[in-house]
């Protein structure tokens, strides 16, 4: 009697794309326990990626869990929306109102998008067909560097791109390690004359009725001008609106922390779910990576140059150091920006200032995904 | 290439544009509503 084993017995189906995955899913584990790198996004998605790589098991099959989560999360695009709902809940935008400005910094730091599209269409069908980036692909691609995990995968999955999971991991993966990309960037292209500029410490008031007409008149705004984000603010803006108002003290609690957890984990596990071996494992993941770099790059060097600009249109009063917390890497970027003013000054406190700036760059990144789901259509 | 050269400017452009009205009316919105001192 022949028995066909390798339809029921799981390592007799491994290949090396197989293993590879499984240590990658392994290595994301790792990173989020050991190293507390992300944890709570990528320990969801390394366990999501064990348990779409393990042969016959079923999860990424038709009817499977991580294909009726993908189908009903991601397609849809459900689960980043609702985490921008939790985000909104949790942003304080005080920082933000009490220093305006902030908000030209956020939207230089989003040259990063663009930048990395360009580069990513030129490598693609716009000019060397070295890689199989489409205009879409190459937009998706761009979008990591909006520094935004939700933005990524609602521009992704609107656009419809093949590397929707890729450009996740990268999104959030570079998120963790925006203080390695950004500090040799921020020291190679300011001076120490620069880097020590003080900031005063002002401790505005910004009243609680300005605090909930600012996400009302942002989403109308964003809405009128760029609509395609209108989703991304509109969510962004109901969280915001649900914390300031300070009458439903129960909803905005549940959508800082069950809402955002539950949502996590599902967003977790089937971005996990998506990186399949078959699918993944190709050259253009690994570039994708490496554009993802590139991208928080571009941004950091376009945040600090218009620091730059202000430093000296302002009388030297702007340290351009701040600019380079344009980018939502919230709050990551602004804690780098603090650290290293302290290390150049000692009594230079440029967290509040930085604040502002990542706030804003979290507008401006909606913003930014909004101008590129308007625009890729009308060239495509 | 040119089409993706128009995206990048177009992208930016709209980037500032909504981001200036922003600022405009973040501007306007501190002018006219001033904390008390109860604030």
């Amino acid at each position: 009697m022949h028995i066909p084993f390798s339809e029921f017995i799981g390592f007799l189906n491994l290949n090396w794309q197989i293993v590879v995955m499984l240590a990658v899913g392994g290595f994301l584990i790792y990173l989020g326990t050991a190293r507390n790198v992300e944890p709570v996004i990528l320990i969801p998605i390394g366990t999501g990626i064990l348990l779409a790589n393990i042969p016959l098991g079923g999860m990424v099959d038709e009817g499977g869990i991580f294909a009726v989560l993908r189908n009903a999360g991601i397609k849809t695009e459900l689960f980043p929306l609702l985490i921008f709902i939790g985000i909104g809940a949790m942003i304080d935008f005080g920082p933000f109102l009490e220093r305006p400005y902030t908000i030209l910094l956020g939207a230089a730091a989003q040259f990063g998008i663009f930048g990395t599209f360009f580069l990513a269409y030129l490598l693609g069908d716009g000019w060397l067909h070295v890689m199989n980036f489409s205009l879409q692909d190459a937009a998706s691609i761009g979008i990591i560097g909006s520094a935004d995990g939700p933005t990524s995968i609602y521009v992704s999955s609107v656009l419809g791109s093949k590397y929707a999971a890729a450009i996740v991991v990268a999104a959030y993966s570079y998120m963790a390690l925006v203080p390695i990309i950004q500090p040799p960037i921020m020291r190679w292209m300011t001076t120490k004359e620069e880097r020590r500029v003080e900031m005063p410490i002002t401790v505005g008031l910004v009243t609680r009725k300005a605090k909930i007409i600012f996400p009302i008149a942002t989403v109308l705004v964003v809405g009128l001008i760029a609509p395609k984000a209108t989703p991304l603010i509109g969510c962004l803006m109901f969280g915001n609106v649900l914390r300031e108002c300070g009458v439903v003290e129960r909803l905005s609690a549940t959508a800082q922390n069950e809402l955002t957890n539950i949502v996590t984990i599902l967003l977790g596990l089937t971005v996990g779910g998506m990186m399949v071996a078959s699918e993944f494992l190709n050259p253009e993941t690994i570039l994708i990576f490496v554009m993802g770099v590139v991208a928080f790059a571009l941004d950091t060097a376009a945040g600090v140059s218009l620091g730059k600009i202000m430093y000296l249109l302002s009388g030297k009063k702007v340290n351009p150091l701040i600019g380079a917390a344009g980018i939502s890497a919230f709050p990551m970027s602004a804690r780098v920006v603090q650290r290293m003013g302290l290390q150049e000054n000692p009594q230079n406190h440029l967290l509040m200032h930085a604040v502002g700036a990542n706030t804003a760059g979290q507008i401006a990144s909606v913003v930014a995904g909004g101008a590129m789901l308007m625009l890729i259509p009308l060239f495509s | 290439m040119i089409d993706a050269l128009w995206i990048v400017l177009l992208g930016m452009a709209i980037i500032f544009a909504v981001l200036g009205i922003l600022l405009g009316m973040m501007i306007l919105l501190n002018k006219l509503i001033k904390p008390n001192k109860t604030d």
